[in-house]
């Protein structure tokens, strides 16, 4: 109820109730306040309080975490508080001496006798490294003393904890330097303090000594998660962070456990290696996996341990997915090692499911590495052995234990992905088995819940499958033909599967009809009659976005395809289409789509998108003047931001050159102020993304050539078709610069006429 | 006010394969939304350049300020 309440400060005597009730002298009645308090922290709007407030909720938080209070209870309640309160005490933590006092008690805590005050203590420091990374300076020494001391020898929840603030230190630092970019021009907000690399001479044995703590069957537990794991997991996000510095740190523990008789030793150095194959250099890694390259090869057969094996193939998986492809100078898969490779990987999709799991998931990365080799690409010999090994794994008794038959799907769809012309027609012998396969998981009958739902899991794989063959064949000539003798026999397969109410089935159907629709061409139409009805389901599926977002990306797809032909759908189309923009219930990155999305439709049907205008034209102007003006700091909200004006924009250069040439382009004339006012203030406003230039200023050129000289006195007036027009003339982005270029030629016909 | 779950993706790509498919798709929609507006502007282009000005219509213009 507070939740609710506080925000409209319509409460105002609760917080002075509760702070009044945890001065009480009876524990209980200190605890269940501190309780509320905290519940209340966790559920109000930070902006909802005020200093004042805070300070006061702070001041009975800390004395109630203090030492000096002596019941547990009491303590714990109120460190949960602390936590919770966090979000609120950006003041107090700008003040050096509450910043102090505040650390202290947190720090104090996480030496409590009592094991759950110590892991909500770390919880707090895990939350503040986040939210106060900028203020941690004096006291990361203190810190790295608490957090080893907690992991070498405290329990292990509270262990996590520690080694979770040194992740959460990580995401932090990646974050930062990811901003800075490659030229350290300090891009961001705050800057980075480098206390990972600081502290890497004795964080790094510290995570090491972890590795040795697997639990006996963590690869077959989905749920696992133990200290060797988050220690695993928190030395690769170090690498991250420092690169190249944590290698020979890192190197004298692999040699000397790699051979050791006990698996743990073996599997732990086997981690530590997979853990820093991301962040330090190809230069670095290279050469030390050219020598241990044969050594994993070969633990991957005859290790005796599955723990060993397990990670051993995901390491592999790692060397392919960061030192091997088209953008590696001096890549570590030659033509001589590769079918050795192959081999090791083929034989050990045969072995236990956790194991053929990661095996699966290398042969992803080793896959598409080869994505841009061209024509003759190394694995074309072997891509029926290849495609053969996969599909035996699917067809595995025990396929669904450790997301076996999703890799394997998976790793089929990489291999489509990659392959080339010359292995395009075992590619299109695919299709047929994988119809086959959906086809039979339609027929079965009576199953319990579980098993319709891994038989709803299995139909998504393989209309995703389906999806990734219609894509790679429908997008050459000579493929097409050969895969569209499929297209009646597999639009037949999803329209059945539409018939099973499952979110993430309909989506895969849908994504796989797209990409139908796009290789059909005008031929799709034959489909419409029996696939509209379901079209429309998309569309009206505000629960599941994904679902709407994507059909919604279909429509674009059929309009594409169908052309005019779409023109008999249209009308069902643009009022669920109208009803998603106007309902409060959509999520709000199907907006943007939606727009684009109307541009697509009226540069299909051309002037026919007439009778739409009345309703979609008063839309897209409410939205721009929305978007025009949404200036935020926030960077999720100017990404979409940026989405909803590409949006808007793309559907008015949809609207303008789909009346090209039609007797009916007057009926525009009356909305070009508002869009040259709208392409005027994006650039006044300067914070347009590239994407957004470009299709802002192809707008300015297609109102042009379409008004033509009717609306030469306009634009003439813009902004938009003097400096942002110059501007976009000089861009270095080609795309800005052809837009342009596009734009400069219709203005300058419609003013000069 | 349960601890928080702390567990993070473990021995796990990145980006899973049904977010590329995804991704994919998006891609290929938006290159082909551009490839379509591009025709159109150069359809547009050279029927200009073989029509050099089309007479606009001057009764139809309603009131633009």
């Amino acid at each position: 109820i507070a939740g609710i309440e506080v925000p409209h400060k319509q409460w105002p005597e609760l917080i002075s109730a509760l702070l009044s009730s945890i001065q009480q002298p009876q524990s209980h009645v200190k605890q269940a306040s501190l309780e509320t308090l905290g519940y209340l922290c966790e559920e109000v709007p930070p902006q909802a309080l005020d200093q004042d407030q805070v300070n006061k909720i702070l001041t009975a938080v800390v004395q109630g975490m203090s030492t000096s209070e002596g019941n547990i209870d009491v303590r714990l309640a109120a460190t949960r508080a602390l936590y919770n309160a966090l979000g609120f005490v950006q003041a107090n933590f700008s003040n050096d001496m509450e910043r102090d006092y505040i650390m202290r008690v947190v720090c104090e805590a996480t030496l409590s006798q009592e094991l759950k005050i110590r892991q909500a203590a770390f919880e707090c420091l895990v939350s503040i490294s986040s939210m106060y990374y900028e203020k941690l300076t004096s006291y990361m020494q203190d810190i790295f003393n608490i957090t080893e001391k907690a992991v070498r020898e405290d329990e292990e929840p509270v262990a996590l904890q520690a080694i979770e603030f040194w992740s959460s230190v990580c995401d932090e630092e990646i974050d930062i330097l990811d901003d800075y970019g490659g030229d350290f021009t300090a891009d961001s907000d705050i800057p980075c303090f480098y206390f990972i690399k600081q502290a890497l001479p004795a964080l790094v044995p510290m995570l090491l000594e972890t590795l040795l703590k697997q639990d006996e069957d963590q690869d077959q537990d989905e749920g696992a998660w133990n200290i060797a794991m988050a220690g695993g997991t928190c030395l690769g996000l170090v690498a991250r962070t420092v690169g190249d510095d944590v290698v020979p740190l890192v190197m004298p523990f692999i040699e000397d456990n790699i051979t050791k008789p006990d698996w743990r030793q073996r599997e732990a150095a086997t981690f530590a290696f997979g853990s820093i194959l991301e962040g330090p250099s190809p230069d670095k890694l290279t050469p030390i996996v050219n020598v241990a390259l044969n050594f994993m090869l070969s633990a991957l057969m005859k290790d005796p341990n599955n723990h060993v094996k397990d990670t051993t193939a995901w390491t592999l998986g790692r060397i392919f997915e960061f030192l091997h492809g088209s953008t590696v100078e001096t890549p570590v898969i030659t033509n001589e090692n590769c079918q050795q490779i192959l081999t090791v990987l083929l034989q050990s999709m045969k072995d236990v499911p956790n194991v053929a799991e990661k095996a699966c998931g290398a042969l992803y990365f080793l896959a598409q590495g080869y994505e841009d080799v061209g024509s003759a690409s190394p694995l074309s010999p072997f891509i029926q052995d290849i495609i053969q090994a996969l599909l035996t794994v699917t067809h595995r008794e025990d396929a669904g234990e450790s997301r076996l038959r999703t890799s394997a799907y998976e790793t089929l769809n990489e291999v489509v992905r990659c392959s080339t012309d010359e292995t395009a027609s075992t590619v299109v012998q695919l299709v047929p088995v994988i119809m086959m396969e959906l086809h039979k998981t339609l027929e079965a009958q009576k199953l319990s819940s579980d098993e319709r739902e891994k038989q709803n899991e299995v139909q998504g794989l393989l209309c995703g499958c389906l999806q990734v063959a219609t894509q790679k064949l429908g997008s050459t000539e000579p493929t097409k033909y050969m895969f569209m003798q499929y297209a009646d026999q597999m639009m037949d397969l999803f329209l059945r599967v539409f018939a099973c109410r499952n979110a993430t089935v309909h989506e895969e159907a849908m994504l796989a009809i797209g990409a139908l629709a796009y290789a059909a061409g005008p031929n799709f139409l034959k489909y419409m009659q029996g696939f509209y009805p379901y079209l429309e389901m998309g569309l009206q599926n505000f629960e599941e976005y994904q679902v709407c977002a994507i059909t919604v990306g279909v429509v674009g797809d059929l309009c594409r395809a169908l052309e005019e032909k779409i023109l008999p759908f249209c009308d069902g189309i643009m009022t669920q289409l109208l009803k998603d923009l106007s309902s409060s219930q959509l999520h709000r990155s199907v907006k943007p789509p939606i727009f684009s999305c109307f541009g697509d439709i009226a540069l299909a049907i051309g002037e026919n998108f007439e009778k739409y205008l009345i309703y979609a034209m008063p839309m897209l102007q409410s939205a721009a003047e929305v978007s025009a003006h949404a200036a935020t700091n926030d960077d999720e909200m100017i990404e979409y931001t940026n989405q909803l004006r590409n949006g808007i924009l793309e559907a008015y250069s949809g609207i303008f050159q789909g009346f090209k040439n039609s007797p009916k382009t007057q009926l525009l004339m009356p909305y070009a102020p508002h869009i040259l006012q709208f392409l005027d203030s994006l650039y006044m406003v300067k914070d347009m993304d590239d994407v957004v230039t470009k299709t802002a200023i192809g707008v300015l050129g297609d109102l042009a050539d379409t008004l033509g000289s009717n609306a030469g006195p306009l634009i003439n007036q813009s902004l938009s078709c003097k400096e942002f027009l110059e501007e976009c003339l000089q861009s270095d982005d080609h795309l800005i610069k052809e837009s342009a270029d596009w734009a400069k030629l219709a203005v300058s016909r419609a003013v000069s006429g | 006010m349960a601890p928080h779950d702390l567990r993070r993706p473990f021995k796990r790509a990145a980006i899973s394969d049904q977010q590329r498919r995804r991704d994919i798709a998006l891609i290929r929609q938006s290159q082909h939304r551009s490839d379509s507006q591009n025709r159109a502007r150069n359809l547009a282009s050279s029927v200009v350049s073989l029509q050099p000005e089309p007479d606009p219509d001057p009764e139809t213009l309603p009131g633009s300020e």
